[in-house]
């Protein structure tokens, strides 16, 4: 984009007309759902109340903010909310970019095949995928007690009462789960990497390790830091499904399965009050926008070339 | 935000399927008087006072004159959306209305799924709804959001809802007043219940050759049974049936199996003698609490109970009609054996063990309430009156059209039309529980034609109500003492009720999680809202 500067701004923007209109939809779409609702933001910092409207609520200030900083608990589900995410921010990449690496060298036919059994999983909704882990670790009826450990000969787990497992679970889930999506994008731009240059490499005589290394890994660095960035962004969101419906919302587990997410979810769907569920949004997107920025500042530190912005 | 929304929906559908579970009551009758039911015929005329009559006639000399009448949108929720029969229903309310309350009814029956939500963006962003059941709603949470409207103010009650105050007694009205303010009527359905009712299918039970007739028979006409006997039965069941689970067993101890009144509708800080005292005490460090986990600690050792009880959320009725499990526990009214055989397919024998138990909030849970934006209350008002005391209003409301959706067995009650069956049925919607008085119109057939007499006399008779009853509290000043006692119930309390840890241990480690988590704090908070509440209404 930035490369791309012609000499007048005017003719700029004729030459860029029709990608304008295409845009526009998406535009569009963006100021109706991410914009026009932004100065409801407000209400995080009001005790609503449906009679005054949204605007005419009396301010409380912070109050809305206290419930989330005012437990006990606020250590457990920030740490487990910042540590899974980073945990799966490394390990799904390093998984994406190995499986996508895989594919790319692969020639048979069947490639398209192995690509879509790998992106199956992230069609699945979690309700779904909860009860296939289910059927893993069932206590009377799963397939790892009755089939894996019995036939060993060794006591069979309560996995659902059992914090110690936990986090490696979800981890596995994670990934087998995510990987695909994004093995999609690494794949697009490792083909779209130009031939020639492998074609080359071969020539001086450069074996396949080294052409993975140093060619296809440096030229994904861009889409790699991009996908990270955007991860970054999101790390103080959880995936609900992944943190409420796969454990089976079980108590047992909270201290390794909760999270600000379910935390919230937990706490204030009973109570139903609109104001401090804005409130932890708001929360959450702030930190989020924060460290979107603050890692992009160290990116261009390092290589502006690879900043987002 | 899209995840929001996701979680949202999530949790009403759980919300929903909670519901769905221990909703499904009261079946119809109407007290005892099917004769009152005839066409065209205000059943309360007596209590239509001059100024109703006046505002009837005001409101049809407007619609001569603009050709339209106003319309009152009633909103309530089913477990299927919106019946296709909806349009043709409200057709024939509207052609009653007019000429009985010169206005246009509309009910909005929404998917219990969608309801909360729904409600939430029409009630704030001012959609026209009038009248709304707050039932998963809540009740508390829709009057500090400030959806409702003060039902007395310039004495509108005592004018429009002459008809109300002949149905509902003063004190069960009194109970839905919050802050001394009526914002809803309650519907009238069992507000008691008879606590602790185990249920065991009738084929087991022939199985091992039990004679239920050596029970003495109780108060509602089940076998009276002590847990003695109960373990027994569970015992012989096991021997026969090794291979099935003996119990369904449910979170429901409390709520269902004791007469332990949940003030505000939590348990972290509850009346252990509701009847008698006002003092706010720790439930799970008293005896009761302890008496459950020892029982369900047996039951579990014994191998009565699935290992996978903790995760496994279907519902216990459900279960029971799997046919894997033999017995289950809730708690039981007139007509239960019939409702509770019909959830589990096969025929269920209710034992007993328990007795019978109001708490504070049975009233209050899920009133009718007037949105505070509704533009005309007094018609509003008066089509609450007319809910309440109007047979052809409330036979189109819960039955639909007579030949259309049912029609009059010879014995007075009623059943689906001809042609008609649960399957195609164009008008359905199943929740009696929730109407304002399903007893003013037909009785589905298979129950009793007097049922809205034996659950008034169930009520009437109640004999441990609680003190609190009616007491209520705003417990978002609590909000985050309150997540974290939920969290710290969830992570340590449902291994001790599901027996899966040795009651001594699991309990000392829930009370210490759950003082840890500001119990303390939260029970104080509770006291003094109810020792302000008992001094305002003379209450010690």
């Amino acid at each position: 984009m930035a490369s791309g500067k012609t000499k007048t701004k005017k003719k700029n923007f004729k030459r860029y007309i029709p990608l304008y209109v295409m845009a526009f939809p998406g535009l569009l779409y963006l100021f109706i759902n991410n914009y026009l609702p932004l100065p409801g933001l407000v209400l995080a910092f009001k005790k609503f109340n449906a009679k005054k409207g949204i605007y005419g609520s009396p301010f409380v200030g912070f109050k809305n903010f206290k419930y989330l900083f005012a437990t006990k608990d606020a250590f457990v589900i920030t740490r487990n909310t910042i540590l899974y995410n980073l945990v799966f921010i490394i390990v799904n990449t390093i998984l994406a970019i190995f499986v996508a690496i895989l594919l790319a060298e692969m020639t048979s036919r069947i490639k398209k095949a192995y690509q879509s059994f790998i992106l199956l999983p992230y069609m699945i909704s979690m309700v779904i995928v909860s009860y296939l882990v289910f059927g893993f670790l069932s206590t009377e009826n799963g397939f790892i007690n009755n089939s894996i450990l019995k036939p060993m000969g060794l006591d069979p787990i309560s996995w659902y009462m059992e914090k110690k497992y936990w986090p490696f679970i979800l981890v596995f889930v994670s990934a087998w789960k995510g990987v695909g999506y994004n093995c999609v994008i690494y794949l697009a731009s490792i083909l779209g990497i130009d031939r020639s240059i492998y074609e080359s490499a071969a020539i001086d005589g450069a074996s396949k390790w080294q052409q993975i290394f140093k060619i296809t890994i440096p030229l994904l660095k861009p889409t790699i830091v991009m996908l990270t960035l955007l991860a970054v962004g999101r790390i103080f969101y959880s995936d609900f499904g992944l943190f409420y419906q796969v454990p089976q919302n079980q108590g047992a587990l909270f201290s390794v399965t909760n999270t600000i997410d379910t935390y919230v979810y937990r706490g204030l769907l009973e109570l139903g009050d609109m104001s401090m569920s804005s409130a932890a949004g708001l929360y959450q997107s702030l930190v989020g926008f924060i460290l979107v920025l603050g890692s992009n500042l160290v990116v261009k530190k390092i290589d502006p070339e690879y900043a987002l912005f | 935000m899209k995840k929001k929304i996701a979680s949202l929906l999530l949790s009403m559908t759980t919300m929903a399927m909670v519901l769905t579970g221990c909703g499904s009551s009261a079946p119809s009758s109407d007290q005892g008087a099917t004769a009152t039911i005839k066409d065209g015929e205000v059943a309360t005329a007596a209590s239509v006072s001059d100024k109703a009559a006046q505002a009837i006639a005001d409101r049809k000399a407007e619609a001569e004159k603009s050709g339209k009448y106003e319309k009152v949108v009633i909103a309530f929720f089913d477990w299927t959306g919106r019946p296709a029969g909806l349009d043709r229903v409200n057709e024939a309310l509207s052609a009653y209305t007019e000429e009985t309350l010169g206005l246009d009814v509309e009910l909005m029956i929404i998917d219990s799924a969608a309801y909360g939500d729904d409600m939430k963006l029409m009630l704030s962003s001012g959609e026209q709804v009038d009248l709304f059941s707050t039932c998963i709603l809540g009740y508390n949470p829709s009057i500090n959001n400030g959806y409702v409207l003060d039902l007395e103010e310039n004495g509108m009650f005592d004018d429009y809802c002459g008809g109300i105050k002949e149905k509902i007694r003063a004190d069960y009205l009194d109970a839905c007043r919050v802050g001394g303010v009526l914002y809803g009527t309650p519907p009238i359905k069992d507000y008691a219940i008879e606590t602790c009712a185990v249920c065991v299918g009738q084929e087991y039970l022939d199985a091992i050759g039990y004679d239920v007739s050596k029970l003495p028979t109780s108060d509602l006409g089940y076998p009276r049974a002590t847990w003695d006997d109960i373990n027994d039965i569970y015992a012989q069941l096991h021997e026969k049936f090794p291979d099935k689970y003996v119990m369904a067993i449910q979170d429901n101890e409390l709520t269902q199996g004791s007469s332990v009144d949940n003030i505000a509708g939590d348990y972290f800080g509850t009346l252990l003698d509701p009847q008698n005292s006002l003092k706010i005490e720790d439930v799970y460090e008293s005896d009761i609490f302890k008496e459950w986990a020892q029982r369900a600690y047996e039951w579990n050792q014994a191998g009565y109970l699935s290992q996978d009880a903790l995760t496994d959320t279907t519902g216990a009725s459900a279960k029971v009609k799997s046919g894997s499990y033999m017995a289950m526990m809730a708690c039981c009214k007139p007509g239960y054996k019939t409702q509770i055989s019909g959830e589990c397919g096969r025929d269920m024998v209710v034992f007993d063990v328990g007795e019978s138990f109001m708490s504070s909030s049975s009233v209050s849970s899920f009133p009718w309430c007037v949105n505070q934006n509704t533009e005309d209350p007094v018609a509003t008002l008066q089509v609450l009156n007319a809910l309440y005391t109007d047979s052809t209003i409330e036979t189109l409301m819960c039955w639909g059209q007579e030949g259309k959706d049912f029609k009059v067995n010879s014995d007075g009650t009623i059943t689906y039309a001809d042609g008609v069956d649960a399957n195609n049925s164009e008008y359905y919607p199943n929740v009696l529980w929730l109407m304002p008085n399903p007893y003013v119109t037909y009785v589905w057939q298979g129950d009793p034609l007097d049922l809205g007499q034996q659950i008034a006399d169930f009520n009437d008779n109640c004999t441990c109500k609680s003190k609190a009853l009616g007491f209520t509290w705003d417990n978002t000043d609590y909000a985050s003492e309150y997540t974290a006692l939920k969290n710290a119930y969830d992570e340590y309390g449902p291994k001790v009720v599901y027996g899966f840890v040795e009651p001594e241990q699991g309990i000392s480690e829930l009370v210490a999680a759950l003082k840890a988590a500001g119990l303390d704090d939260y029970m104080a908070g509770k006291q003094e809202a109810l020792d302000a509440w008992a001094a305002e209404n003379g209450i010690n």
